[in-house]
């Protein structure tokens, strides 16, 4: 077994790599859950629908958890929750705008939350004791998502005209960011590398093309030749840009603020 | 829309009987886990899956759901 990490004792530099890391998985799922809400009632069958219901309401359940994490470092995670503007925001910059189509929805399933699973698969056998006792039912949830994006995943790519060309032009759009985000190798994505918390960048990326290769390939993209989009934030761990104003509201429940109760 | 019927059974509870609980419509049998899963989730289910009704094979009558699946899947 790794050797547990004392948050306590990291010097301050770590400790804000460590709050990125926690912020930019948290709000990816936050992010992900959203786009997954807005196909409730537009999904190809009452199953599907029901099933990206159930989805939105993993990720939101996850995001609750990843957000908690913030404890161990002695930040509030209900101001991060709900008080941030959608330029503080780190998710994922694949998930900033809404999903046009079914097809880019199935696309995000496979490379947006397949990346989301593969970090958080490398951050559950880390050093940090929150990740290993709360990650593994994530991932066990998880399953669920992967079978239904890679079946979907199949079945545009295999059809003609406009789905698979929607699958593939999705795909193209997607891949850039979430191999930005999987293969920063900055100072902070390197320091919680080098205490243990997660993987390093070339361990990631690897583990999460040996997971999507076979899948994108039936699209006929190959993603050991897709490059990272180039500009980075590295305040925020996430490429240049944020998500929708919209879609932040909704995050935030800014509607439902005059009855919020924590 | 999404090619085949699951039946989908379950048991509440270690030692309960399996039950028929509903159907799902499904492309393949990965899929029709999820949906089943996420469908029918009033229950803590201790056990559920899934059978193609092409599968189920009628023993007394030849008028119902499964016995139409599976004549419908022999003339294809």
């Amino acid at each position: 077994m790794t050797d547990v990490l004392d948050v306590d004792s990291l010097p301050a530099v770590d400790r804000r790599a460590l709050e990125r890391l926690i912020l930019t998985l948290a709000d990816s799922k936050r992010l992900m859950g959203i786009r997954y809400s807005d196909w409730l009632l537009g999904a190809p069958s009452i199953e599907t629908g029901i099933a990206t219901s159930s989805m939105a309401q993993d990720e939101w359940g996850h995001a609750r958890l990843v957000y908690a994490m913030l404890k161990d470092l002695d930040i509030d995670p209900v101001a991060v929750e709900h008080d941030r503007s959608p330029e503080e925001y780190a998710s994922i910059g694949a998930l900033d705008q809404e999903m046009p189509d079914w097809a880019a929805l199935v696309a995000a399933m496979v490379l947006v939350d397949g990346a989301l699973t593969t970090a958080l698969a490398s951050f559950a056998e880390g050093t940090f004791e929150s990740a290993r006792g709360r990650v593994p039912k994530m991932l066990a949830e998880e399953e669920f998502h992967a079978s239904l994006g890679t079946a979907w995943y199949r079945r545009l790519a295999r059809s003609e005209g406009d789905a698979r060309r929607l699958l593939i032009e999705a795909t193209e759009a997607m891949l850039p960011d979430v191999l930005a985000w999987l293969g920063a190798d900055d100072g902070p994505a390197r320091a919680v590398a080098n205490a243990g918390v997660i993987g390093p960048a070339d361990e990631l990326l690897a583990a999460f093309r040996d997971r999507v290769r076979d899948v994108v390939a039936l699209a006929d993209i190959d993603v050991d030749r897709a490059t990272a989009t180039t500009g980075w934030d590295e305040a925020r761990g996430r490429t240049p840009g944020h998500p929708d104003e919209h879609a932040v509201e909704r995050v935030r429940g800014d509607k439902n603020r005059a009855l919020f109760v924590e | 829309m999404l090619d085949k019927v699951y039946d989908v059974f379950a048991r509440k509870d270690r030692g309960d009987q399996l039950v028929h609980i509903g159907y799902v419509d499904a492309m393949d049998d990965e899929t029709a886990k999820v949906h089943a899963w996420t469908t029918y989730d009033e229950e803590r289910w201790f056990e559920m899956c899934v059978v193609e009704r092409t599968a189920i094979v009628p023993v007394n009558r030849d008028d119902g759901p499964f016995a139409k699946a599976r004549r419908a899947a022999h003339h294809d």
